[in-house]
């Protein structure tokens, strides 16, 4: 089938504030989404409900992931089904090493036992092409690395989970030109016909280089306009509020 | 209670080795008449309710000292503010000389939403040895807000106690601001009870010994009520053979969920004859918590001692202003000019660095 | 030398916690006799010196008190321990009567049968003798002793120990000083001459043997200026003794500019009282260096103590304790600075799980002439439920003006966002939990040799599995 990831409906609550209101979404296999919103509108939420943070309270509605509804279902389950999440602000794993964690994380999704040697000479490859420091791999996980090199922790994990699905939340804030280029070299290099992405975004340079098939604004909880690629420059040139005045 | 060793107060909540000798501490009884604290208490206008609530309020020096004090009370204080009202109760000023011996008793009742600001002080006028047991009861309704403010300055060779018992409701706030400068036993107990959902409370203390003079302090945090924030920070600095003692609890119960507690102390030693015991405690029954507390003791930094120094400060002069800056966030709340001025002078002439 | 002694003796009466009970007519408790001593002493062939020692340390024992602070003892049955301890009584439990959850960590720790009996107190000793010969042998070329406590009494080095023991902890130090002192059994005895590098870490555990599988044993090691050895006590495994009391006592001598790190992963079975005291002295420019994993015993009290006594001395302490179900663990660490420029790092963690309790209770004296001296201390506590307890009790007593003294400590929880993130990547929440808390752990863990590193994970592992 080629239909991914399916949002039904879904109204969702955090902190007993009510976030998202009724919405719903279809991404097939191979596409790139972007989502783009005012500040608060549920962009993060919706990223955190698609990965099973239980945090959020999922109300009404439903979420279907290759035809099957893993509504219910916990987050490590639904990532080794295929969906990742690279955070907006990752946490830090004192005691953790990245490369430890690397392999104990693609073990799990493999099923496999890991040669050490060959997965410590992809991994360095991986760091490479995202310009990361090697050293970065016996450090603990995240702790007291800058916004940037968090960021592309994140992209790096991606790199060796191979998800089916990877959902970016802010992914180039905080890094400068140079990363957010390398960075979206990473991306570029995920990126095949049976992946897809849902990336959020507030501008327009992590797009560099991806064919993005559908752009949607979300706003207060609901996606309330779907267009083509040509949104991110309207958005980017008008803002948001026209779209937004014909909501109301 | 021994009548050789006096009072027993300031109890550790949880006992420890005994030779550090800080699970409790002794202070003298005196001579004075007794007194029917009940019939004062007829007169508060605070109701049968409100009286229970008062009697069940445990202090930070305990059952022995409010015994004594309630039982000797020669100034009997009830300040009730009424619902959404705000007040700044008129300076409580006592003054001590003659050998004066004050048991004052000072029960605030913040009603729903109301502010009130309180202050005490207490202060010689000659050289004769004073007694002074003071205690005081706070009852935080819901929503309201109470700030106390105290300072103390009692000469060399007077006898000082503060005894504190705080009880917070929901969403209500209580402020403590001490300046504890003086006394030759100068002791003080505090225990604030966050009963109540977001209850907060904040104490700031500092204390400031030299000759042979001894402070001896008992902070208690007790946490029931969820989401309650408690941040305890005493700061002090020490010289001549004064002997310092400081207990700080934070106490998480059993069901306070995603409650806050932060404990600070910062003890400056300037004398090799001083003695510093402190004793930060964080007690905990309850998972969903987040308890700090961090002390520093000692010298001054060296990297803020070179900082200062590389501005053109001598190294006396780079002491003298680190204690000063130690003591602003209480004193700056000393808005009493006439007192302010005595606190002033008095670490002025009593501080030398050298 | 005898004025060193006299500062450690001076220091005795001000730190060492004691009560002598206030009536002189008491009953002596649980049969353990005079003449019960004596049997124990004519066995083992005790010197004269060590009998008189034996019975001064019952005197003692009688007059004391327990302890009113800390954890309750009153599973304590003496009567019973005092059955073991008689000589020429059979010390060795029934395997059937091991029970079965200690069978079941020995089958998950991977340890194999003949050491699971040694370490059941049913078995004969087991192979690691040989191992322990053969350690011997290597370390005997370098000079330096390393035999059991019994012998090293009256061989060559009898003076070395009369010198030194029970200086360091004597009998009146506590009740369960003066009780060990009485009728002290087994351990170690190391002695490192002067400026040797030891350099393979000794183990207590190849000493492990049945009679009384190290319920009193005394650990006594000297290491002379310059030198340097590591040496490890204890192991992952559970201990198990019916007589369900190990008093045991370790004093360690760090002589000039000498090094110790001195390991120990304990893990005693569920129904013990672990009442253990550890000494270290350190001289004039030495480095006294303590890890510490505790993790078994229905009850502890453990403070390992360091006299920071020579001039530019140092110390570290890197400790976890993990108290489980019906667990109450008193465990921390006390440190008396007496020279100048000394210095104290302690860094302790903690975790509570299932209603176990854990306290952390410190102790830092900077005495009067312990001029320019640091000490730093930071203790992190974790709460994994909310029947659990954590408590901390630290204390700090300085008396210069010229020292630097840190205390910071934090207690919480494992934090949901990180549970989310680990298992955003296909982690199960108990495996992201055990992730988290084995990172926690991990600055104790690098601390150990790796194979003890491993055990130790392993062990925490284990505590972590949701059973009843």
């Amino acid at each position: 089938m080629s239909e991914l990831l399916r949002v039904e409906n879904v109204h969702a609550l955090a902190d007993d504030k009510q976030i998202l209101n009724g919405l719903n979404l279809e991404i097939k296999k191979g596409e790139t989404h972007v989502i783009m919103g005012p500040n608060g509108a549920g962009k993060s939420t919706l990223d955190s409900v698609i990965m099973g943070n239980p945090q959020y309270k999922v109300t009404e509605g439903k979420v279907f992931f290759e035809g099957e509804d893993i509504t219910a279902l916990k987050a490590d389950a639904r990532a080794r089904k295929g969906i990742f999440l690279s955070f907006q602000t990752p946490e830090e794993v004192p005691g953790v090493t990245l490369e430890d964690f690397l392999r104990v994380c693609r073990r799990n999704m493999t099923g496999q036992p890991l040669k050490v040697f060959a997965f410590r000479k992809e991994l360095k490859a991986l760091m490479d092409d995202l310009d990361m420091d090697p050293s970065y791999a016996s450090r603990y996980l995240n702790v007291g690395f800058s916004g940037g090199e968090k960021k592309k922790s994140e992209i790096l994990q991606m790199l060796v989970l191979q998800p089916k699905l990877a959902m970016l939340d802010e992914t180039d804030s905080g890094l400068d030109v140079d990363a957010v280029r390398v960075v979206s070299k990473g991306i570029k290099k995920f990126k095949n016909e049976d992946n897809s992405l849902l990336i959020i975004t507030h501008n327009a340079r992590i797009l560099e280089n991806l064919d993005i098939d559908k752009v949607h604004i979300l706003y207060n909880g609901r996606i309330i306009k779907t267009a083509g690629p040509e949104l991110i420059e309207e958005v980017n040139t008008n803002g948001f509020a026209n779209i937004i005045g014909k909501e109301d | 209670m021994n009548k050789n060793t006096g009072l027993s107060v300031n109890h550790l909540p949880v006992l420890t080795w005994n030779h550090i000798g800080i699970n409790e501490a002794q202070f003298p009884e005196t001579e004075l008449a007794e007194v029917e604290f009940d019939a004062c208490y007829e007169k508060s206008g605070f109701g049968k309710e409100i009286a229970e609530i008062f009697d069940n309020i445990e202090t930070g020096m305990g059952a022995e000292a409010v015994a004594f004090t309630m039982n000797h009370c020669t100034n009997p204080i009830f300040i009730r503010v009424k619902e959404g009202e705000k007040k700044v109760i008129e300076p409580l000023k006592y003054t001590f000389a003659d050998g004066a011996k004050v048991c004052d008793v000072t029960y605030i009742l913040a009603e729903k939403n109301s502010e009130v600001s309180v202050f005490q002080s207490y202060i010689s006028e000659d050289d004769t040895a004073s007694y002074h047991a003071g205690l005081t009861k706070i009852v935080a309704l819901e929503g309201a807000k109470v700030t106390l403010i105290q300072t103390q300055l009692l000469n060399d060779s007077s006898l000082h106690s503060n005894d504190l018992g705080i009880k917070i409701e929901d969403s209500a706030k209580v402020e403590l601001v001490q300046a504890e400068l003086g006394a030759k036993m100068d002791y003080v107990g505090c225990m604030a009870l966050l009963s109540g959902y977001c209850a907060e409370f904040a104490a700031d203390t500092i204390y400031y010994g030299d000759e042979k003079r001894k402070t001896d302090l008992n902070f208690i945090a007790r946490h029931t009520g969820k989401k309650t924030v408690s941040n305890m920070k005493a700061k002090g600095a020490l010289f001549g053979e004064t002997d310092k003692v400081y207990r700080g609890t934070i106490d998480f119960i059993n069901g306070c969920k995603k409650a806050k507690g932060d404990e600070s102390e910062e003890t400056l030693i300037f004398s090799d004859k001083a003695r510093n015991r402190t004793i930060p405690l964080i007690l905990c029954d309850e998972e969903d918590v987040v308890g700090n507390h961090a002390a520093t003791i000692g010298r001054i930094n060296e990297n803020r001692m070179f900082y200062l120094m590389s501005r053109g400060l001598s190294e006396n002069e780079v002491k003298e202003l680190v204690v000063r800056a130690s003591y602003e966030s209480v004193l700056s709340r000393i808005t009493d000019e006439e007192i302010r001025s005595k606190v002033d002078s008095y670490l002025e002439r009593r501080m030398i660095i050298e | 030398m005898a004025s060193s002694k006299d500062k450690v003796s001076e220091v005795n009466q001000s730190i060492y916690d004691f009560r002598y009970a206030e009536n002189a007519s008491y009953k002596t408790d649980s049969g353990l006799t005079e003449d019960i001593v004596r049997q124990i002493s004519k066995e083992k062939h005790d010197p004269d010196w060590m009998l008189d020692f034996r019975l001064k340390s019952l005197e003692i024992y009688n007059s004391m008190t327990i302890p009113e602070w800390g954890p309750p003892i009153d599973g304590l049955h003496m009567e019973d321990i005092v059955t073991y301890i008689k000589p020429n009584t059979d010390m060795k439990g029934k395997w059937d009567e091991v029970p079965d959850d200690i069978k079941d960590t020995f089958e998950k720790l991977g340890i194999p049968q003949a050491e699971r009996e040694s370490l059941a107190g049913v078995g004969a000793q087991y192979d690691s003798e040989v191992v322990y010969h053969n350690v011997k042998k290597e370390v005997e070329e370098q000079g330096v002793i390393y035999t059991d406590m019994e012998s090293a009494l009256t061989g060559e080095y009898s003076d070395i120990v009369k010198e030194h023991f029970m200086k360091l902890v004597p009998p009146t130090d506590h009740k369960f000083a003066a009780l060990h002192g009485a009728v002290w059994s087994g351990g170690s005895f190391v002695y490192v001459p002067a400026g040797v590098h030891v350099d393979i870490p000794l183990q207590s555990y190849f000493r492990l043997n049945a009679a009384g599988a190290g319920q009193f044993e005394h650990t006594l090691i000297v290491v002379e200026p310059g030198a340097y050895l590591h040496f490890i006590e204890g192991c992952s495994a559970p201990k198990y003794n019916v007589a369900n009391l190990h008093a045991g006592c370790v004093e360690l001598f760090v002589g000039d500019g000498a090094r110790l790190r001195y390991s120990t992963i304990e893990n005693w079975s569920k129904n013990m009282y672990n009442l253990n005291t550890k000494r270290a002295t350190v001289g004039k420019d030495g480095i006294m260096e303590w890890v510490s994993g505790s993790f078994g015993s229905h009850t502890s009290y453990l403070y390992p103590m360091t006299i920071l006594k020579g001039d530019n001395s140092k110390m570290e302490f890197t400790g976890i304790t993990f108290a489980g179900k019906g667990q109450q663990l008193d465990t921390g660490d006390k440190v008396v600075h007496i020279g100048k420029n000394t210095s104290s790092h302690i860094s302790t963690k903690s975790i509570s799980k299932d209603g176990g309790e854990c306290v952390y209770r410190g102790e830092v004296i900077i005495t009067e002439n312990a001029a320019n001296s640091r000490s730093s201390v930071n203790c992190d506590s974790l709460m994994l439920d909310s029947i659990s307890r954590s408590d901390t009790i630290p204390a700090m007593d300085i008396r210069n003006a010229t020292s630097d003294v840190g205390h910071e400590a934090k207690i919480g929880r494992i934090s949901d966002e990180a549970v989310f993130y680990l298992m955003s990547r296909g982690m199960s929440e108990e495996d992201a939990k055990s992730m988290i808390v084995s990172g926690f752990a991990e600055p104790v863990a690098k601390e150990l040799p790796l194979e003890y590193a491993v055990e130790m994970n392993n062990l925490i592992k284990l505590e972590m599995d949701t059973r009843d």
